[in-house]
């Protein structure tokens, strides 16, 4: 990493992610090769399937033992492994600046880039090409997906530039990235998904055949509410104030929020979009873990 | 010992402690802003609290304390009756201090001159002005009602007063044989008195040297003082060592002769000068008419007479009367009053007025309080200042 930007990555956090894989639960579709299993059929070790000699084939290719049982033309093919295109779609209206009083300095969005440059790191030892997408109040910033330790500079780079200000922008803007986002690519959506634009953008993306996966980053100040005595709490972005006691609002905002929160998982859960919480105290990897460690297997894809 | 307010009205500046009640209560209601990006969710159900509730209890005390003591402070308390009731002993100024010792055995005592402000013993005895008559009442009734006085005194008194002095309490009188008697007083030598004029011709100098003529003819007891008069113009110099003066000359006096009159001279000025100070002081010498003729008053050390009147028999007929230089005499030289006495017949009697008792103010401890707790307080909340992170 250059000179002057800093280790997104905690050494701690480095270390458990030897065990990680990026893995999508659909087949691939990129072309080349690489370390998924893609829906690109061709010639390979792993035996897929025979099909019908259509013209143009390579003779070679002609199953002739196949041929001689059925007097048939047949064509082997198999499955071949494709690399992976990961986007990573940061979130960085105002909100994500928001980050807790018993941790000053650790904002949302610190949480975001930390998890981004795990997910950048993973990709670039599976070889995978990988692209940056932030979405705020600039408008919407992307690093076009590529492969290789300059391309992971760049968006480490981007990343460190780039500032939590504004509010989400208009739809218009966000055309763009569904025109740069490949079908079959997987898509991290880091966010504290309060704004429904966000959430309704990571639909149309997963309707549009992409693997989309959201991290919703959430304070611990949300999770507890801590607060005791009279608060201005005000919102980044909109510039609401509400003038209250912590104590006596504590119950009812615990209860409205964790029922926000099902309704979230159960929407996005039904849009087919793995969806995980991250809360600003727990580590880094915590949320990757938990969309592509061993815990997930189950929800894996099935590698027949 | 009892507490009292001078001022009881200094006590609404009791009102004043509203003031950091309200400093800490308006903290308390201020709200800590907060930035929350969840707020949709948030419904306030309840108002910030608007609890009586204080922040920083000691540094609100102390405050308030602060406070109290300035209210007491305005309010002058006094302290009536004193806590220690010690025994006084005076000595008056003519003893030896070794032979009073000797004489009162009181070693706990206060050990006292009697003198202007009742300096401590182991001082040298301060030349005395004040008259023992007057120190003595002074002092009792400045002093508690149950401490025992002593007064040391010598044979024979003086700075008494026709009144024989009569006191609060029983004094207990000691009376000190001096072993030498006191010197008969050598009868003062011939005094000077200059006359100074603007012209050799004024009317007033014909009279003056009658005087002077007739002052001498009647000087016929020893102990009359014989008076040397000495006539010159104005440009002659008042020599430190004459006594008297009369100064006919119009306008302002010289620096020179008030300076003579400060060191101790004794003058009367016509009416034609300019007064030295602007308050003539009190009549000396009045007309059949009650007419003030003289005013006279003290000038640093010496004494500054004015005629109201021209030295003539126009404007002051009383220069032809036969007592004329029996008045003028008095002026310059007033006959001694009786004062002195045997100290053995002047013990104070007891049973003076009972006085009011003298408070003992309490200021210098109060502002030390107020002095102590103002800089605590600047401490505390200076210190808390500090450790409130930004």
């Amino acid at each position: 990493m250059t000179e002057g930007v800093p280790e997104f990555v905690p050494a701690a956090v480095r270390a458990r992610l030897r065990e990680l894989r990026l893995l999508a639960r659909r087949p691939s579709g990129s072309p080349g090769f690489g370390a998924h299993p893609s829906r690109s059929r061709g010639a390979g070790l792993e035996f897929s399937q025979y099909r019908a000699y259509q013209q143009g084939d390579d003779p070679r290719q002609v199953d002739w033992k196949l041929h001689a049982r059925s007097d048939r033309y047949f064509v082997r093919e198999s499955e071949r492994d494709s690399p992976l295109e990961a986007w990573l779609l940061v979130d960085t209206s105002a909100s994500m600046a928001q980050g807790d009083a018993a941790r000053p300095g650790w904002s949302r969005l610190d949480a975001a880039r930390g998890i981004a440059a795990c997910v950048i790191e993973l990709a670039l030892r599976q070889g995978d090409r990988f692209g940056l997408v932030t979405i705020g109040g600039d408008g919407v910033t992307m690093v076009p997906a590529a492969g290789g330790p300059r391309q992971c500079n760049r968006c480490l780079l981007h990343l460190h530039r780039v500032q939590a200000a504004g509010s989400w922008p208009a739809p218009d803007s966000l055309r763009a990235v569904g025109e740069c986002i490949g079908p079959g690519a997987l898509v991290l959506v880091l966010s504290d998904c309060f704004d429904e634009a966000c959430v309704a953008l990571a639909g149309q993306l997963s309707a549009a055949r992409r693997e989309v996966l959201t991290a919703q980053i959430l304070t611990t100040e949300e999770r507890d509410f801590p607060f005791r005595g009279g608060y201005r709490f005000t919102d980044p972005e909109t510039g609401d104030e509400l003038l209250g006691d912590g104590v006596s609002a504590r119950a009812d905002f615990l209860e409205r929020f964790a029922a926000a929160r099902r309704t979230l998982a159960t929407r996005l859960a039904g849009q087919g979009i793995r969806h995980v919480e991250y809360f600003l105290d727990q580590p880094l990897d915590a949320p990757l873990q938990r969309l592509f460690g061993r815990a997930s297997g189950e929800a894996g894809p099935d590698r027949t | 010992m009892s507490l009292g307010l001078l001022l009881p009205a200094g006590l609404a500046a009791l009102f004043a402690l509203l003031l950091p009640l309200a400093l800490h209560l308006t903290r308390r209601t201020e709200q800590t802003p907060t930035i929350f990006a969840a707020l949709r969710w948030l419904r306030i159900r309840q108002r910030p609290r608007q609890k009586i509730r204080f922040e920083e209890w000691p540094l609100l005390a102390l405050r308030l304390l602060l406070l109290t003591a300035l209210a007491l402070l305005l309010a002058e308390p006094v302290l009536y009756g004193a806590p220690g009731s010690a025994r006084w002993v005076v000595v008056e100024t003519g003893i030896d201090r070794a032979e009073a010792r000797a004489a009162v055995a009181a070693p706990h005592a206060e050990w006292r001159w009697l003198a202007s402000g009742y300096p401590t013993l182991e001082r040298d005895p301060p030349a005395g002005m004040v008259p023992l008559a007057s120190l003595l009442r002074e002092l009792d009734a400045a002093l508690p009602d149950d401490a025992p006085l002593t007064v040391v005194v010598p044979a024979r008194l003086d700075g008494l007063d026709g009144e024989r002095v009569v006191l609060r309490r029983q004094v207990e009188w000691r009376v000190i044989e001096s072993g030498e008697s006191q010197p008969p007083v050598a009868p003062p030598g011939p005094a000077v008195l200059a006359v100074r004029h603007a012209r050799p011709d004024d009317p007033a100098l014909r009279y003056l040297r009658a005087t002077a003529v007739a002052w001498r003819t009647a000087a016929a007891g020893p102990d009359e003082r014989r008076v040397r008069v000495e006539v010159a113009p104005a440009g002659a110099p008042v020599e430190p060592d004459m006594h008297w003066l009369v100064w006919l000359v119009p306008g302002a006096l010289p620096p020179g002769v008030r300076a003579w009159i400060e060191a101790g001279g004794i003058a009367l000025l016509d009416a034609a000068t300019e007064p030295p100070v602007p308050d003539p002081g009190a009549a000396l010498w009045r007309n059949a008419r009650g007419e003030v003729l003289v005013t006279g008053r003290a000038l640093g050390n010496g004494r500054v007479m004015q005629l109201t009147r021209e030295l003539a028999p126009a404007a002051l007929p009383e220069v032809l009367d036969p007592d004329f230089p029996v008045r003028l005499r008095v002026l310059f030289d007033p006959p001694p009053q009786p004062d002195g006495a045997f100290a053995s017949t002047q013990a104070p009697r007891s049973g003076g007025l009972e006085l009011s008792p003298v408070p003992r103010p309490l200021h210098p401890w109060l502002a030390l309080l107020v002095a102590i707790l103002f800089v605590i307080e600047r401490w505390l909340a200076t210190s808390r200042a500090r450790e409130r992170p930004a």
